[in-house]
């Protein structure tokens, strides 16, 4: 919403109130202020009355123009052709400089002299008025020649724009800025009353007539005019432009600035769409259903109250006779028909929905004062009327609970005449009881938190003393707080790795996903109203995400990218999860003096140990997972005490080439997994223990994995420890590998003899021998 | 003696100063020479000798140990001086990443409620209509959802929109008192410099019986907070509205960039906007059902902190994993 420090004036004394006040004052009652832009008019630019317009002898499209310019009349050459329409103007004289810095000069302009410039609206900085010049006219004052353009306030205007609530439809005008600013600076507002000359002395009710169907929820006023002469009034077409409104032609100019001026709503109508076979102008307001009032003329709907207008009905420059309407309407009422009804909606439901002004006599009598002292209209006496009785909100306060939600005390008298100001109609019950009748344009006002709102507004947040909440408190610690906990110490974990973390969407692209087997979701659960292709779905992983980070940092020359994410994913029914994942790509560090700027490639190894850093012991097992990103054989599921919860794996070459990225590995794990669980502690043994070797050969499909859970399930108490320490193949072995494992022996009881120690390593060999088939190297 | 003081004296290594030891002090040298001839001295003159001898071996004892630790000495700092490096060298060898300042401060923010003893809530992402906007006092119709650009999802699912759908929850799984956060990603459908579809908001409800949370109490926590984020700010309340709050205010601090003298980044006014708050709207309550209670709530938008206190100036920069950008935060 756009204001203009002058068109308040229009209704608010500002004279003594500086534009900073004015914005301290919008910003305290709750009109937060989005910018204030002064305009400022160039010096030596100056009020010209033209005495003359000659063509120039020499060149079709330029005018000489003999222009009176205060202190003598100067000769200034002008290619706009609406000069010759135009008697005052603003003339820029020798040596003013325009925005740009565009000094003007002397000019010889086709050999004849020109001293100083007439100026176009852009020129000078104002928002375009059209094409040519701009033509002034004394709705901006009194025009004297000579008289500096600056001069004028309602030029040299300070334009505000407030960026309102939704609730505060009543400040959608500048009438109801006003009416709010008069209250917080308690300046009365300036009576506004206007006594239309109805010259032609007719009756309404001799050309048109009202008749109504069904129960009426609206006010409706219509007045009659026939149009002689109109002028486009420069007052009129300088401010729509300020407040950045566009319009069409002369009326629908004049009624969209009444309707921005007092926040009544109106709209012309051509009255020959009203007009019978009888030659009578007949307006049928219908009540469809609630909140749906349609205006039929002549048989035809025309409009629906508060929403649109058919097009062809609107009155325009050309018509001859038009009817105005003025309307109101309970936006509550009408915002659920519309969305009920899918109505289409114009312009003016913005206003219509927020609520406007229900006062439609003050709206047609602005209107007035503005046609008839710019143009020539003919007004016939009287309107056609529709009342409605509106149900007011009358609400019993009581000022003790205003205090406690506000925390701090007062004064009954002082609410009650913040609330007048504000246009409730009080009446005081008891000491600290009121009845208070909420203006029909505040609507949005239906309980006491609103009036105490309204008092907060007016006496300022920032005159309430601030007080510690007292309570009474019990530890409110929970699984949530757990979990951040934990997300807090494996995200310190991942970064003291290297890896950096990252955060992105939680979409993705379906067909990116599909291309790489991952699952999506259910067609019927997806997403309606994606923002763009690439975000069309929710995601089922965050490796799709990482790697495209992968390749954005490649191409900022990044060598070695390690990145983590915990974040949600989404499975085909919609199901949420948390899952952590890890990327690492290129280098596994950064070139320096101690690998000689040769830093090795990742690798499987040095991507699983740090892996191991952040979540703590697992253990790897051939991959069951399935999708195209894994490398067949370079792939693994991860297992935490036993269960698996995810998969780490070198990057296929496929993807990595479609990618265009360096060596990748790369992990995602379910975050539920990981959380901590509770541990006891097992007895430590006295007495010593041994380590021994011992080389097998077996077929090489066979993994670790499996060679490991046959002697675990030996449940041999001896056995503590087994760690492979080498593997072996070459063509003599065939399709077999030679394994090597070291195996920690020790007892609980006793220090082992030498035989207790080769039963158990006998006791392993056959167990290999029977279920892996090895043999002793 | 002399001689064999300025022997040791010379001895320029601890080779060699190996054999004069031996020499003076071995089985078979010097000192045990002359020490074996005391028996051959007259009775009177015994004493004296033996004096002689002791003074003599003690003096000698004393330069032999002044030139042993002088050689060790020179022997350790030649070895420390091979083995001297430019440490300057290895300053870039770090190799610790970096979290992202979003959810460092996400962290910054939840530990501060939680030392207050704010329980910490969360909720799904896919929220219903209910939830998200009914119960919080938006009807279907309510201008005030043309704030919210939804995503939806052709079951009418949507993505929440702020993460108030978790006051919703909670209130309606416990009963008050309540004090909670819900820190969350939420989304909205918009998509340009100032605006990504997703982002991380966090938001607080206190829930009291009625009558005993008021607008002061609001004030006193969020200026104490905005304290602990940013430093030594001064905080303004702006009147406000919105649907689950009333009355509600807008909350700005002082311009961290020029101290609320006016800069690029506060559009010249000072002030920065940094969240939302309110008494809770009774339509709330009424919708989870609660009666005679009072709560305040608030909310805030993580990145927004996030890119003030870090002077991040494209948020967009946020969500590309852009190494360059998070190394800064080492």
């Amino acid at each position: 919403m756009k204001v203009t420090r002058s068109w308040l004036n229009e209704f608010i004394d500002l004279s003594d109130i500086s534009n900073d006040k004015l914005y301290e004052t919008f910003n305290a009652i709750g009109l937060e202020v989005e910018s204030i832009k002064l305009i400022e008019i160039p010096q030596k630019v100056v009020i010209g009355k033209i005495l003359s317009c000659e063509k120039h002898p020499d060149a079709d499209k330029l005018n000489v123009c003999q222009i009176d310019v205060g202190l003598g009349v100067r000769q200034i050459v002008c290619g706009a052709a609406n000069v010759i329409n135009a008697e005052y103007v603003a003339v820029a004289m020798i040596g003013a400089v325009l925005p740009g810095d565009f000094e003007i000069k002397h000019a010889k302009l086709r050999g004849v002299e020109s001293e100083g410039m007439v100026c176009s609206a852009t020129e000078l900085g104002l928002p375009s008025l059209g094409e040519g010049i701009m033509i002034l006219d004394e709705s901006i004052g009194k025009l004297e020649a000579g008289k500096e353009l600056r001069a004028y306030e309602k030029v040299a205007d300070t334009i505000i724009e407030l960026e309102l609530t939704a609730n505060r439809g009543d400040c959608l005008s500048i009438y109801g800025v006003a009416r709010d600013l008069s209250v917080a600076l308690d300046i009365e507002l300036k009576s506004f009353s206007y006594k239309q000359e109805e010259k032609m002395k007719l009756g309404i009710a001799r050309e048109a007539e009202i008749h109504t169907e069904g129960i009426m929820g609206v006010n409706l006023r219509y007045k009659l005019a026939t149009i002689e002469t109109k002028k486009n009034s420069f007052i009129v077409q300088l401010r729509l432009a300020l407040v950045g409104m566009e319009t069409q032609g002369i009326i629908g100019g004049m009624f969209a600035y009444a309707t921005h001026a007092t926040g009544v709503i109106l709209r012309a109508y051509d009255s020959d769409c009203f007009r019978n076979d009888a030659d009578k102008i007949v307006v049928r307001p219908m009540a469809i259903k609630k909140g749906i009032t349609e205006i039929y003329g002549n048989g035809a709907p025309l409009g629906i109250v508060g929403v649109n207008q058919d097009k062809k009905c609107m009155a325009n420059d050309e018509t001859k006779q038009i009817l105005f309407e003025a309307s109101y309407i309970n936006p509550g009422i009408l915002v659920e028909a519309v969305f009920s009804n899918s109505l289409e909606k114009d312009d003016l439901y913005y206003k219509t929905s927020r609520g406007s002004n229900p006062d439609l006599s003050f709206g047609l009598m602005y209107l007035a004062f503005l046609m008839d002292r710019y143009s020539e209209i003919n007004c016939y006496e009287g309107s056609l009327d529709v009342d409605t009785e509106h149900e007011r909100i009358i609400l019993r306060v009581n000022t003790d609970e205003i205090c406690q939600i506000v925390g701090q005390k007062i004064e009954t008298n002082k609410m009650v005449t913040i609330l007048r100001h504000l246009g409730f109609e009080i009446n005081v019950i008891g000491d600290h009881l009121i009845t208070a009748e909420v203006p029909l344009f505040r609507h949005d006002i239906i309980n006491i938190q609103d009036i105490a709102e309204e008092i907060v507004r007016i006496i300022g947040i920032n005159n309430i003393q601030a007080k510690p909440l007292a309570f009474f408190e019990k530890i409110r610690l929970n699984s949530t707080s757990d979990r951040y906990k934990e997300k807090k110490s494996l995200r310190n974990r991942a970064i003291g790795v290297g890896f950096y973390e990252n955060v992105s969407y939680v979409f993705t692209e379906k067909s990116v996903l599909e291309r790489y087997g991952f699952s999506t979701i259910e067609e019927r659960l997806e997403l309606s109203n994606p923002i763009v292709e690439e975000l069309n779905t929710l995601r089922s992983t965050i490796l799709i995400n990482l790697l495209n980070a992968v390749k954005r940092n490649v191409s900022y020359t990044k060598k070695s990218i390690p990145l983590f994410e915990i974040g949600t994913v989404f499975g085909s029914r919609r199901e949420q999860k948390e899952v952590l994942s890890f990327v690492f790509s290129g280098q596994a560090s950064n070139e320096n003096v101690s690998n000689n700027g040769k830093p090795k490639m990742i690798d499987f190894a040095a991507f699983v140990q740090k892996i191991g850093a952040v979540i703590g012991a697992f253990e790897l097992m051939p991959c069951t997972h399935k999708n195209d990103l894994l490398h067949p054989y370079q792939s693994a599921d991860i297992l935490v005490s036993g269960k698996v919860c995810g998969f780490l794996s070198k990057l296929h070459p496929n993807a990595q080439q479609s990618y265009g990225i360096p060596d990748t590995f790369f992990a995602e794990l379910d975050f539920d997994t990981l959380l901590p669980k509770h541990m006891n502690a097992k007895p430590i043994s006295k007495f010593q223990g041994t380590y021994k070797d011992l080389s097998v050969v077996i077929d090489k499909k066979i993994s670790y994995y499996e060679v490991a859970r046959v002697l675990h399930a030996l449940a041999s108490p001896l056995l503590r420890d087994i760690y492979p320490v080498d593997i072996y193949e070459d063509e003599k072995l065939g399709d077999k590998k030679s394994l090597t494992m070291r195996f920690f022996i020790q007892s609980m009881e006793k220090t082992l003899q030498e035989s207790d120690i080769e039963a158990v390593m006998a006791q392993i060999m056959e167990a290999l021998k029977k279920e892996c088939e090895a043999e002793l190297r | 003696m002399k001689n064999l003081k300025e022997k040791i004296i010379q001895a320029d290594s601890l080779e060699k100063l190996e054999k004069i030891r031996i020499e003076l002090f071995g089985k078979k040298g010097l000192l045990a020479v002359e020490f074996a001839r005391l028996k051959d001295v007259p009775g009177p003159e015994k004493k004296a000798f033996a004096e002689g001898l002791n003074e003599g071996k003690a003096a000698l004892q004393a330069a032999f140990d002044a030139q042993y630790e002088a050689l060790k000495a020179k022997e350790i700092e030649s070895v420390l001086q091979r083995e001297a490096i430019d440490v300057s060298l290895y300053s870039a060898l770090s190799a610790k990443g970096a979290l992202h300042p979003v959810m460092e401060t996400m962290n910054k923010i939840i530990d501060y409620f939680v030392a207050l003893n704010f329980a910490v809530e969360s909720g799904p992402m896919v929220e219903d209509d209910f939830h998200n906007f009914e119960a919080l006092n938006l009807p279907k119709y309510h201008p005030a959802r043309d704030m919210q650009d939804t995503f939806y999802f052709n079951d009418g699912g949507l993505l929440r929109t702020h993460t108030s759908p978790v006051q919703i929850r909670t209130m309606m799984a416990t009963t008050p008192p309540i004090r909670m956060i819900a820190p969350g990603t939420v989304f909205r459908r918009d998509y340009d410099l100032t605006h990504t579809p997703m982002f991380h908001q966090v938001e607080a409800l206190v829930v009291e019986e009625k009558g005993k949370v008021s607008f002061a109490n609001l004030k006193s926590i969020l200026i104490d907070f905005l304290r602990y984020m940013f430093g030594d700010v001064e905080v303004r309340f702006r009147p406000s509205f919105f649907p689950f709050t009333e009355p509600s205010a807008e909350v700005d601090i002082s311009c961290i960039f020029c101290e609320g003298k006016g800069c690029r980044v506060c559009s010249g006014t000072g002030w920065l906007e940094v969240l939302g708050c309110g008494i809770v709207d009774p339509n709330v309550f009424k919708a989870v059902g609660y009666e005679d209670v009072s709560g305040y709530a608030f909310g805030l938008g993580v990145e927004r902190f996030a890119m003030l206190i870090h002077k991040i100036p494209d948020l967009r920069s946020l969500f590309d994993g852009d190494i360059r950008l998070l190394e800064q935060f080492r």
